[in-house]
This record gives C-alpha cells, structure tokens and sequence, in this order.
C-alpha cells in the first residue's frame, strides 16, 4: 500500500478537530479531550493476544495506550475509568464492502449514487466524490460496534470505480474518509453482461462473459499502451515538437493496479467465473483479493493455492438447487479450515450493523470463533494494508474500541460505548429518537 | 440472558451427538418405511428426552420430554416417562420449541407473486401458482419453519388468496396443504400499488386513488349481494321471471371479505393508512386481522390493539423505500407492550431460514422475554393465520410439529437439527445429501476440481 501511512498522519491532526466535535457530553462537561479513558474490569477480546478477563485498555490522544490485566496494567492518574465490569471489550469491527454514504433511501433514485452504469470500464468513478459523510445510516451502523468500512460501488459494472476505507465518525467527509481509491473492484458474475434483445437484433456490448472478459483485456491494454506513451513522452520532454499527452482519466485511473501498488477486488460466484477472473488478473499482473466464491465449494482447494485473502459472502446467498442448505452458510468455516484469510462483509447499507451476526451465524456452521472475530477484525485491517492502525486491542493502534454486554457475534447483545478515534460516540440514532417519542 | 461463550456451545454439541450416538445403535426415527409410520398411525409414540423445551406458552422446562402419538403432541413436561415402546430421541443438551411459523411468505409461487394486471384481484387463488417442489421450502425447513402462510404480493389493493401450507418438503401438493386452515386474502396500499398503476398513467397513483379504488371494489360488492338478495327474495316468492345474476368470481370474493369468510391481511407501512384501512373496515362492516410489514405500526399501536388488529413484521428492516424510513427495531416491543400480537415475518426466502434469530433481536431492542420472542414467531403467527388451536406451542392435542436445535435458538447459533412435522421427521441435519426424509434426491455430484492437474501454479503478487 502506498499512502495509508501518510493519509493517517494527516489524520492525526485533524484528530483535534474531531474530538472537539464529539466532546460536547455534558456529563463529562469538566473533562477535555485529552482525558485519558480506562475501560476496567471487562473481557478483552484483544484478536492478537488472546481474551484477557479483567483486563485494562487505556485509551489517550486517540490511540489505545496499554492494554493488559487490570492487576498489572497503569491507569493515569488523570484518566477517566470506565467500569467495564462484565462486559466484553473488542477492537472495532470492520466490514470489507458496504455502500454506505452511497444511498439513504434505496426507492428514492434521488438520494442513489451507487454505480455510474453508462460504461461498463468506469475505474475514474471515486466513491470518495460521492460518499454522503452525514448519511443518517452511519449512527445506525456505528451504534452496533462496527467502526471502520469499505465503500465500494455497486456491482453492475465490470469496472464500476475505486473503493474508499472510510472510519464511521468525524467531524466530516474529509476525515472518515481514512484511505481513498484504496482498491478497485472487479466484478466478473455474469451480471455485468448488458441486454441483448434477439428481436430487434439490438443490444449493447457486452452481452455475454467473453464480451466481458475482451472488454476488460483490451482497457487494460489500452491503459498499458496510454502508460508507455506518457512515459515516451516524458522521456522526450523538451525535444521540439513534442506534445505531453493528454491525460485520459479512465486508463490512469488503471495504472496503480497495473503497477501492482492497489488490490483489486475480483468478485465472482461460480468456479467458472473465479478462474476466468483469476486468469486475467494473472495475465495482468494483478495484486487481488477475492471476492464472494459463493457457488465454489468445488474448487475450495484451488482457492487456497492463489494464497489470495477471501472476502466471503454474504453467506446468506442461497446456494443452487442441486446443493445441501447449508453450502453457502459454510463456506467460511470450510475457507479457513484450509488456510485461506478470510474477512466478512455486509454488502449492504441499511443493514451493515448485522455484520457480526452473519459471523456468528457461520460459526453455528463450523467457523471457530476466534477466526470469526478476526474475520471482522484483523483479517480485515491486514487486507486493507492497516494491519499497524486497526483490528485489535493492541498499544499503539487507532483507539476504536467497542464495550457490549456480551459476546459481539450473538444477536442479543447490546453495545453499550463505542470509541472511535479514541472519542467516545453518542449511542443515539434515529431510530432511538423514533423510540423515545412514541414509547411513552 | 445467556451468554453463550461458543467454545461451551461446541462442546455442547460435540457432548449431545456423542450422546445420541450412543445412547442406542441408530435410534429408529420416523421416516417413510420405519416404524414411525406406525406411530403415525397411533401405534407406536415417538419420545423426545433431555431437552431444554421452550414451549411458546408454559415457559421453559429443563430436562423435558414430548410424547408424541399419531401426529399430536400427547404429554410434555419434566416428569413424563416414555410409555413402553416408544421411539426414543435422546436431545440431551438440546433444546425443543414448536415448529417455526412464517405468517408472510412469497416463496414457491416462482414469478407468480403478482397479478398486477388490475388493482383489484381477489379471485386469485395462489394455490394455483404454488410450486410445491420448489427448494425454497426445503431451505425453510430446515430453517425450523414448519407453517407457513403464501400471499399475494403488494402490487394491486385487493389481492389474492393464500395458501396455508407445512412444509412436508418431497410429499405431493396437497398434502403440503395445511388442512381446514381459514383462508386469507392480501390486501395492500401505499407506495407499491401506486407506483405500479401510476407509472403506467393509470388509477391508482396517488394514495387517494388508492382507497378510491378499494371503496369502489367493495361498494360493488354490496351491489352483487343486493342483486343475489333480490333474486333470492323473488325466487323464494315464486317469480318465475326472476333473473339470476351472472356470477362474477371477483364479486363472490369480494362478498365473502363483507361477510367475514376470509382473513383479511393488508400489507401497510404508514401511520395513517392503518386508521385509513380500519376506517373502512367498520365502514363496510369486515374484520381485519393483521396488518403486515407494518413499519409505522408503532406510531398508532393503541389504535391497532383496540380493533384487535395482528401485526407481522420484520425485526430490523428499514430503508428501503421512503414509507420504511420511519422504522425503528424497537417497534415489535413498543407495540407488544401496548397489547398488539406481534409476529416476526420474513416476506424473504432468506430470513424465512432464520426466524429464530430474527425473533432474538427483539430481546435486544426492547428486552422482549423468551417466551415473548418465541410467540413472536409461533404463537402469534399462528393466530394470524388462524391456526393457533392447532399448532405454534407445545401443548397437549397440538399438532407435533417440534424442531430440535443443536444450540439456544435465541441467538445466532442456534441450528435446527431435526424437523418434524405432524409427529414426522421431515428433516434431519445429520443426514447425508439434503438431509430430507421424503425427498429421494441428492445434491448434484461435484465436478472435479481445476487446477488439480499438471496447470501452472497462479501466479499472485
């Protein structure tokens, strides 16, 4: 990854601004933002090192400070002690695709900016100039522990544009958005294929996978043959007679992936598509994370020689007819029992807070639990390239920090603070608001 | 409530099927052939020991035991013997509630959800559409549903009528059939069928075509059963010249809704389209008995409660269309406590698989109590559908309809292991291929995987 250290440099600055805007509890009226936090007596899920029961996290200038078993853990003496006594402690969860910031009301076309569809090769679209940083469904989503996410696009072009890694707190878009143009999708299900209407012999190119697949070859190749001519003329600068090129946004947009600097994200479904998707990216030299696999039960082995991490899911998708049930509620187990780093995903926008609760379903299907947790965790910081700023409960990252009365993966457990930044965010939402005026 | 540390569930697990393995060498279940067909038929009962039962209307009862003879619930309890010669499923360490039961589903109808053709259709009979083999039952099976309630879609005011069905997933339609059910019909209003008429320039497109359009309906209705009175009237007279109606299939429906033979189910979102519906009921003299979906519910649940008004919902939907953005997840609370039946619904084939932790999340938004959650998905639909003498609780002359979880069904892990249905093992997770009972198909053969021969490594930077 090229920039995430220096994007989460500038982030530290505006950290300031941050905490001023969430300071503003009257309760805690007399403290600052630079109080220290201790969150005591709970059981910390660290990810990294194990459940610590009665543990300490010290959380100051929005970084966790310490972390350790409260008999042998300093606590500042300024800090502010938050009795966590029975409670479960954990690092901020992660969802590796969501829409969120991307649309409010799904019906309402007016408040979509989830794929641009005139094209289907639209690497210049950048979630980034769309992403909506007041969308009521971020407290939504915050509320249940999930504090980092991927932006991605809609799935309807092969190309549909550039993801962002947003943080789900802040004073502005600026500032949740911690990595922009931080992957590229590239969807290959068969989806991506546009209408042909036999009738009138009309239809738009592509209408069928290998349209899909020589359209996606010849961007790429176009994007090569635009580098090489930048580069010729760069070489040449000076010379007489010697024009720059003219910048074309769609094929720059391509070259960081071509470089090998980004991920990109190939989602497919069925092992026909995987393979092809996967022959392409080779063909291009493609650093890539899969997407999806839900029909790949046949080729888990071949999967997990591409040592490529899976974002797996939604295991709610129904498996084919001719498979058992389960097929698909058990992939995740079934991924990792070979080896393959799997995270987890929504894959929605009203409803990412339900992201741990497809964890916790695929544990019921054979996932350890541990694996679960870090599927939502570090697996998910390690594959966006975060891995020293985010995902568990260790001194020196990002201070997003979740306290639930309970386990976090089972339906029934509240969130009762969320720490993002290290600043402790409002449970408060609409929906509580909604609550609150006609529960009287 | 329980804090299931899944490290303690797996070993539950590992312990119940260690268990069951040996508690007696392949414990003879129901199937087709076995001698459950003769506890169908009264002659032998079927036991199920051990278990945590979560009964929808006596609480919970540790170490519980179902007696189960010809299809019914005969004995349940913590102190019921297995009478001599019975079936016994040891489900130590497991836990049995009644069979799950959807009062909102769309699944096996294929395409066939909508008559969209008119905003009137009440002589549309689902059943004609309902595809029985289809493998969304199946996956709703064993999911724990075993009663299931497929309705008209949302497009026109008056829809069709349902089909009430169990899933005896591999038998033939009608015996998937649910006998003597009340019948119900769909009714609906707000976004869909004004956006459906309205975009193709016709009436309804605004809400108060909506209801105009409704009113009409049953305003001709009344007309066909003053036609058929006076004719009648004439007829039991002498008139020889009296002339009978045409019959009108649409009409002879509609009657029946004014004369309260059929359950009516109104798709709703907003606040005031359920006073707007309830209006008209007493307007022209029907009963509702649900209102579905359901979103705004909360915001007049007094209202609702004192007509006696079912409502089924989602736990947590919201968003997705403008008349769901007032949704809130504590809303199936707010409306139990102000004396509503609720019921959690899926109107999904893919929630239809996991009511149960649908169900749970109403013990987190709101703090609804097991036994409460539970009914939301057993009891409660029941009712809705008019089913609830019959089944959605374990109790004694209930229809045996039992899922056995292999976890706490309150929560994310809570996994069906065995479905039975009417005293019969329909499914069985521990089974090889589908895990069905009925149902002599397997699972497609798998190709052999690419790449497991001499192909170059993929290369991965």
């Amino acid at each position: 990854m090229k920039n995430p250290l220096r994007i989460f440099a500038s982030f530290a600055v505006v950290l300031f601004f941050a905490a001023s805007a969430f300071a503003q509890q009257p309760s805690r009226a007399q403290e600052t933002r630079t109080t220290p936090v201790a969150i005591k007596g709970g059981k910390l899920l660290t990810i990294t090192h194990g459940t610590i029961e009665n543990g300490v996290v010290v959380i100051e200038n929005g970084k966790i400070t310490a972390v350790g078993p409260a008999a042998s853990t300093q606590i500042p003496a300024n800090a502010r002690v938050l009795d966590a006594t029975g409670m479960t402690v954990y690092p901020g969860l992660i969802d590796s695709e969501s829409h969120l910031g991307l649309t409010e009301i799904s019906a309402v076309q007016s408040t979509n900016d989830l794929v641009e569809t005139s094209d289907e090769i639209m690497p210049h679209m950048h979630v980034a100039d769309a992403f909506h940083a007041e969308s009521d469904l971020i407290p939504t989503t915050r509320v249940n522990g999930i504090t980092n996410a991927i932006v991605a696009p809609a799935s309807q072009d092969t190309l549909p544009g550039q993801d962002s890694f947003i943080q789900l707190a802040g004073p502005s878009a600026d500032e949740m958005l911690v990595v922009r143009d931080i992957a590229m999708p590239l969807n290959f299900s068969g989806a991506q294929r546009r209408k042909m209407d036999w009738q009138s012999g009309r239809g738009t190119y592509p209408t069928t996978r290998m349209g899909m697949a020589a359209q996606l070859r010849q961007a790429f190749l176009d994007a090569l043959d635009y580098q090489q001519k930048v580069a010729d003329s760069e070489k040449r600068k000076g010379e007489k007679g010697v024009q720059p090129v003219k910048r074309d946004l769609k094929l720059e947009a391509l070259l960081p992936y071509l470089d090998g600097k980004k991920p990109v994200v190939l989602a497919a479904s069925e092992p026909s598509d995987l393979e092809t998707a996967v022959k392409l990216a080779n063909e291009f030299h493609l650093k890539f994370i899969l997407n999806h696999v839900t029909h790949s039960r046949p080729v888990l082995d071949y999967i997990a020689r591409l040592k490529a991490p899976v974002i797996v899911g939604p295991i709610y998708d129904f498996p084919k007819d001719n498979e058992r049930y389960d097929a698909v509620y058990s992939l995740p187990g079934e991924l990792v029992k070979r080896g393959v780093k799997i995270a987890f995903a929504s894959y929605d926008s009203h409803q990412v807070r339900n992201l741990p609760y497809a964890a916790g379903y695929a544990v019921a299907y054979g996932l350890p639990y541990d694996e679960a947790m870090k599927a939502l965790t570090i697996n998910a910081a390690e594959i966006w390239g975060l891995a020293d700023k985010l995902g568990s409960l260790d001194a020196g990252k990002i201070a997003n920090v979740v306290v639930a009365n309970g386990d976090p993966l089972d339906v029934k457990t509240d969130v009762k603070h969320v720490f993002i930044n290290g600043q402790e965010i409002p449970l408060w939402d609409r929906q509580m608001e909604l609550r609150d005026q006609y529960s009287k | 409530m329980l804090n299931r540390v899944p490290t303690f569930l797996i070993a539950i697990v590992l312990l119940a099927s260690a268990a069951l393995a040996q508690s007696s060498p392949a414990p003879a279940l129901p199937r087709p052939g076995s001698p459950a067909r003769a506890a169908r038929a009264g002659v032998v009962d079927l036991v199920i020991q051990n278990a945590t039962l979560l009964t929808a209307t006596h609480g919970r009862i540790a170490n519980g035991s179902v007696v189960v003879r010809a299809g019914k619930i005969a004995a349940f309890g913590a102190n019921v013997s297995a009478p001599a010669g019975a079936i016994v499923i040891d489900a130590g360490g497991k836990y049995v509630t009644p069979g799950l039961i959807d009062a909102h589903s769309h699944m096996a109808l294929d395409d066939d959800v909508n008559e969209a053709t008119s905003p009137i259709v009440p002589q549309m009979m689902m059943v004609d559409a309902f595809q029985f083999a289809s493998k969304e039952i199946y996956r709703a099976l064993a999911g724990g549903v075993t009663s299931a309630m497929l309705l008209h879609g949302s497009a026109d005011m008056i829809g069709g009528q349902a089909v009430i069905m169990k899933t005896k997933y591999g038998l033939g339609r009608d015996q998937l059939l649910f006998p003597n059910a009340p019948r119900s019909i769909k009714f609906a209003s707000g976004e869909n069928p004004k956006r459906v008429f309205g975009q193709r320039q016709q009436l309804p497109s605004t809400r108060m075509g909506n209801f105009a359009v409704q009113r009409q309906a049953l305003l001709d209705a009344q007309d066909y059963v003053r036609q058929w009175d006076e004719y009648e009237a004439k007829k039991q007279k002498g008139d020889k010249d009296a002339k009978m109606p045409k019959r009108d299939l649409k009409l002879d429906a509609l009657v029946e809704v004014l004369k309260g033979k059929l359950y009516v189910q109104i798709h709703c979102y907003r606040a005031d389209e359920f006073l707007t519906e309830m209006a008209m009921a007493k307007e022209f003299g029907y009963k509702l008995r649900a209102f579905h979906h359901a979103l705004e519910a909360y915001k007049v649940a007094d209202k609702i409660a004192a007509n006696n008004v079912g409502v089924a919902t989602w736990a947590d939907w919201w968003g997705f269309k403008q008349e769901a953005w007032d949704a809130t997840p504590w809303a199936a609370v707010i409306l139990m406590r102000k004396g509503v039946r609720v019921a959690i619904k899926s109107d999904s084939e893919d929630q239809i698989r996991r009511l149960n932790v649908e169900a749970a999340k109403t013990m987190r938004y709101g703090g609804a109590t097991e036994d409460e959650a539970m009914k939301m998905i057993t009891l409660n639909p029941a009712w809705i559908i008019g089913v609830d003498d019959r089944v959605g609780s374990i109790d004694v002359g209930k229809d045996a309809d039992l899922v056995i979880w292999n976890g706490y069904p309150l929560s994310s892990y809570g996994v069906p292991e065995k479905v039975f249905i009417d005293g019969e093992l329909f499914f069985d997770r521990t089974l090889a291929g589908y895990g069905l009972t009925h149902f002599a198909g397997t699972p497609e053969s798998l190709p052999s995987p690419p790449g497991s021969g001499d192909e170059p490594e993929a290369e991965v930077r």
